[in-house]
């Protein structure tokens, strides 16, 4: 056998074979519906659709039937950000969900948040560290107290029948006012079914 | 025929197993819907026929709100017996066409079942925005 002939065959095959074992990792943009999905934890997409679902529902609901009110006429309504309850086994970082909300409500143009009026203190310390400075020197009062406070709290409901694995997320939120009246709420629940973590959903 | 009973059995068995799945769905509504809706002339362009073969657009129609911010309503029939699953993403532009990005932005799922006819929504996500896309993808797996 002439085993001299193969070696150039070998030799180009085999890093072509090897070349295809190799682990690839590649960028999802966001939104994408290619993402991994588990069945149980709350995955990326599932607080991309939860945060979407308050928005929409505040703008239908408050924002786009003008039934928001703000303390100052010229300025857009204030919210405080109250306590979001992890009711989840799960540790979970719930600005994953409120970050998104407070981002798309600011690009309304209808609503701002407060960095410096929260539960346990300042967002922003240096915020309101400047903003007593300024009230000091000036000897005039600048806060402005929040319109409006969210709140709300995320659920887990597990449930199995054979193999197949059934987790729920209800993400629950309120929008109280100054009079401390819930003037909006809104309740979204993901359900997600399966054996294993998938890619794609 | 040796087994006859075997044989039914079977037959039984891949009935069952072909039919499962097959649920249509049943709807009424009023003759005369009192709600006068402003349906949208659309440009579609479909790269899966599969798809828009078993999920197919009835209409569009859009509405504005008084605080100027648009919403949309899409209304799809599933074509087939069975239940069909997709993702769907809307994406809206401003005035001067240029996309409006946001950290809320996902593809949403959805499942219809067999024959069922349902509408989805999208709202603006703010007064600027003035058109809109819809993709209609099937799941990845």
């Amino acid at each position: 056998m002439k085993i001299k002939s193969f070696i150039p065959t070998f030799a180009i095959t085999l890093p072509l074979l090897l070349a295809g074992c190799a682990t690839q990792t590649t960028y999802v943009p966001q939104g994408s519906s290619r993402l991994v999905t588990s069945v149980g934890k709350i995955n990326i997409q599932d607080f991309e659709q939860a945060s979407d679902k308050m928005v929409t529902s505040l703008i239908d609901n408050l924002i786009n039937e003008g039934k928001l009110r703000s303390g100052d006429p010229n300025e857009p309504a204030l919210l405080a950000i109250s306590r979001i309850v992890n009711s989840t086994g799960q540790q979970l970082e719930t600005d994953l969900l409120v970050k998104k909300i407070r981002v798309a409500l600011n690009r309304t143009g209808k609503v701002q948040t407060s960095t410096t009026v929260g539960i346990g203190g300042a967002e922003d310390q240096l915020a309101a560290d400047q903003q007593k400075a300024q009230e000091f020197f000036e000897d005039k009062k600048h806060s402005r107290l929040p319109d409006y406070t969210l709140s709300g709290k995320i659920i887990e409901l597990r449930d199995k029948a054979g193999s197949t694995r059934q987790a729920s997320y209800v993400f629950q939120l309120s929008l109280s006012s100054n009079k401390g009246v819930a003037v909006w709420e809104e309740e979204e629940t993901i359900t997600k079914q399966g054996k294993k973590a998938t890619v794609g959903f | 025929m040796k087994h006859p009973r075997l044989i039914l059995s079977l037959f039984a068995c891949v009935g069952v197993t072909l039919f499962t799945g097959c649920k249509t769905v049943n709807t009424i509504e009023p003759a005369q819907p009192v709600a006068e809706r402003d349906m949208l002339s659309d440009k579609r362009v479909v790269t899966d026929s599969t798809l828009n073969r078993k999920v197919r657009v009835l209409g569009i129609n859009q509405a504005t709100g008084l605080g100027g911010f648009l919403k949309i309503q899409v209304e799809l029939q599933n074509t087939t017996s069975r239940v069909q699953s997709f993702t769907y993403r809307v994406e809206w532009f401003d005035e001067n066409g240029m996309i409006i990005n946001l950290p809320t932005k996902t593809a949403r799922p959805q499942t219809m079942e067999g024959k069922e006819t349902i509408s989805i929504t999208a709202t603006a996500p703010t007064d600027r925005a003035k058109d809109f896309r819809i993709k209609f993808i099937e799941p990845t797996n």
